[in-house]
């Protein structure tokens, strides 16, 4: 009897299922440019799905978690971050990000005779919560290359390392803070980007957001913030959208370094065994690190991580893409809109 | 996925030529291309530097920062400039040589007249070549830039008709590039008009090469004449050897 049921309402329940998987399609269409209209269909994998299974860590769990997990991992280390960086790298980290910033090169722009051919430069720090590579950029761009025109948008998901960035940019110069903005924002979908606010957001602050448009950044960068995401190629795909063609998309993150195996070894030991115990020690928070250094370890190889960026739309350079650092325990990689 | 199959193909170039496999694709994709053409025509102004490279990019319709494609910066310009003049010469061998006759007594004349019209090749951007070699010679760039001068003294012998396999091949590619490199960098302090004294700097070297070549040709002859002799004397003695 029960059977007979089930099957009486199976069309129903199918009819419904293609209803919702429709209604998802016409969700994505919202936000898709014309651009990204011409080109190929968005694959399934490259669309935000809350319910999709991903992984935290070691553990399996659903995008919309892992995005929340992830939001409690950085408001817990927010405050010690930048310290906790000196202690697992040797202070090496600073070494990636000067060598990531200076081969970028942001505001470098040769005159040439007549009119100025200068265009403002526009910079988008994603996961760029505590200005780290946001005030290089600006050093670099206003002091190295003498270029003002460069303005800088920090954006990250978690307002609390936000917080710590806008404290932090007090100590640059004025001409360089009126260069900078924050904003709270999903990388993967910047068409809802929220203002920083530093007072405790009313309900109407809290309504106002906008989208970063199409074509409009010079410079996509993420440093260390790529393999946090939920669906990293959904968020190359927004990066695709608003990078003007001709922008670079640059991201600095942990790699593999099997080539060299007793680096390698060496760095395992170092990452699973001292890092959450200096975690522990020092911002008085294990998991949290636990994260970060199976996150590392979960983070697709640095010819993987290439493929995805190609996939996303991306033309990367001939010599293979991306760069190793130190062996390939951090590497670059950057890819370039193509002209339409 | 073209990337991908460019960069296999760029994996497995090879260094010499073969009839049986399709010519490798060269170092850049399309993109890279675009940006490099164009910044080419700005080296006489700028020089190999970064700034020629946003300049052309600027020209190619992209914007500065596109030049981040191109990780070695400027010394991608550079292996442009070689790798462009490195394919030209075949298409001047047919100038150069009317009669398509594979002499083999002429090959070092075609050598050297080969040789000559790829230094002249470094012409237009002369006054900027002193600090192209300081870029190539920079550590990071050895490499490359010995990979490209072994496929250009390559070139010339293959297209002097050089068919010669047996252990001279890699001699005459080794002297080749040697005399090359040293022509090349006399050539940034010749003054003289048309470049007469490089053509005679390059005329003395592959001299002292093609003798030395023969010197060393009659000497190993001679060892093995001897050495042949002197083992078939001792066993006509009854040597068990």
């Amino acid at each position: 009897m029960a059977s007979v049921a089930a099957a009486a309402i199976r069309p129903a329940l199918r009819w419904a299922l293609r209803r919702s998987a429709l209604s998802n399609c016409q969700l994505s269409r919202t936000f898709s440019s014309t651009v990204r209209q011409s080109r190929a269909p968005i694959p399934d994998y490259a669309t935000p799905n809350p319910a999709r299974p991903t992984h935290f860590g070691f553990e399996t769990v659903t995008e919309a978690e892992k995005r929340e997990r992830v939001a409690e991992v950085f408001t817990n280390v927010a405050e010690s971050y930048d310290r906790m960086n000196d202690l697992m790298s040797f202070g090496w980290h600073r070494v990636w990000k000067d060598y990531f910033v200076s081969s970028l090169n942001p505001g470098f722009s040769p005159l040439t005779p007549g009119l100025d051919p200068r265009a403002p430069q526009h910079i988008l720090d994603i996961a760029g919560g505590t200005g780290d590579i946001a005030f290089r950029m600006l050093h670099n761009a206003h002091i190295v290359n003498g270029n003002p025109d460069v303005h800088v948008t920090i954006s990250d998901i978690n307002p609390a390392m936000l917080t710590v960035g806008k404290q932090r940019s007090r100590s640059l110069p004025a001409s360089q803070q009126a260069a900078l903005s924050f904003v709270e924002a999903n990388a993967e979908d910047l068409t809802k980007t929220k203002p920083l606010s530093m007072s405790p957001p009313s309900t109407t602050e809290a309504d106002i957001t906008s989208a970063i448009p199409d074509n409009s950044v010079d410079l996509y960068t993420v440093a260390f913030g790529i393999r946090n995401f939920s669906n990293i190629p959904a968020a190359l795909r927004e990066a695709h959208r608003v990078l003007k063609p001709g922008g670079v998309f640059a991201c600095l993150e942990f790699s593999k370094a099997d080539k060299f195996p007793l680096l390698n070894t060496i760095y395992k030991e170092w990452s699973f065994r001292a890092i959450p115990l200096i975690g522990q020690l020092v911002a008085g928070d294990r998991d949290s690190y636990q994260y970060l250094v199976e996150s590392i370890e979960r983070f697709p190889t640095q010819e993987d991580f290439r493929d995805m960026i190609v996939d996303a739309g991306f033309v990367v350079g001939s010599n293979g893409g991306y760069e190793d650092l130190t062996g390939g325990v951090a590497a670059i990689h950057k890819g370039m809109k193509p002209r339409a | 996925m073209l990337l991908l199959c460019s960069r296999a193909v760029h994996r497995c170039r090879r260094a010499y030529h073969s009839y049986d496999h399709p010519k490798s694709a060269g170092p850049f994709n399309a993109a890279e291309e675009a940006i490099l053409a164009a910044a080419y025509r700005q080296v006489p102004e700028h020089g190999f530097t970064d700034a020629a490279l946003a300049i052309g990019a600027r020209e190619a319709g992209y914007l500065d920062i596109s030049t981040n494609l191109l990780s070695d910066g400027a010394f991608s310009l550079i292996q442009w400039h070689l790798v462009q003049q490195r394919e030209a010469l075949a298409a001047r061998k047919a100038a150069l040589f009317a009669d398509d006759s594979s002499d083999p007594s002429a090959v070092a004349a075609r050598v050297e007249a080969l040789t000559w019209e790829r230094l002249l090749g470094n012409t237009d951007v002369m006054g900027r070549w002193q600090e192209a070699l300081a870029v190539m010679a920079q550590p990071s760039y050895i490499p490359e830039s010995v990979k490209e001068l072994a496929m250009l003294a390559d070139e010339i012998l293959f297209l002097a008709g050089d068919v010669a396999v047996d252990p001279t091949w890699y001699t005459k590619r080794a002297s080749l590039s040697t005399i090359y490199a040293a022509a090349e960098l006399y050539m940034t302090t010749d003054h003289s008009p048309g470049y007469f004294d490089t053509r005679n700097f390059l005329r003395r070297r592959l001299g002292e090469a093609n003798e030395f070549g023969s010197a060393a040709h009659a000497i190993r002859q001679w060892v093995g004449f001897t050495a042949s002799a002197g083992l078939n004397m001792l066993r006509s003695k009854g040597m068990r050897i």
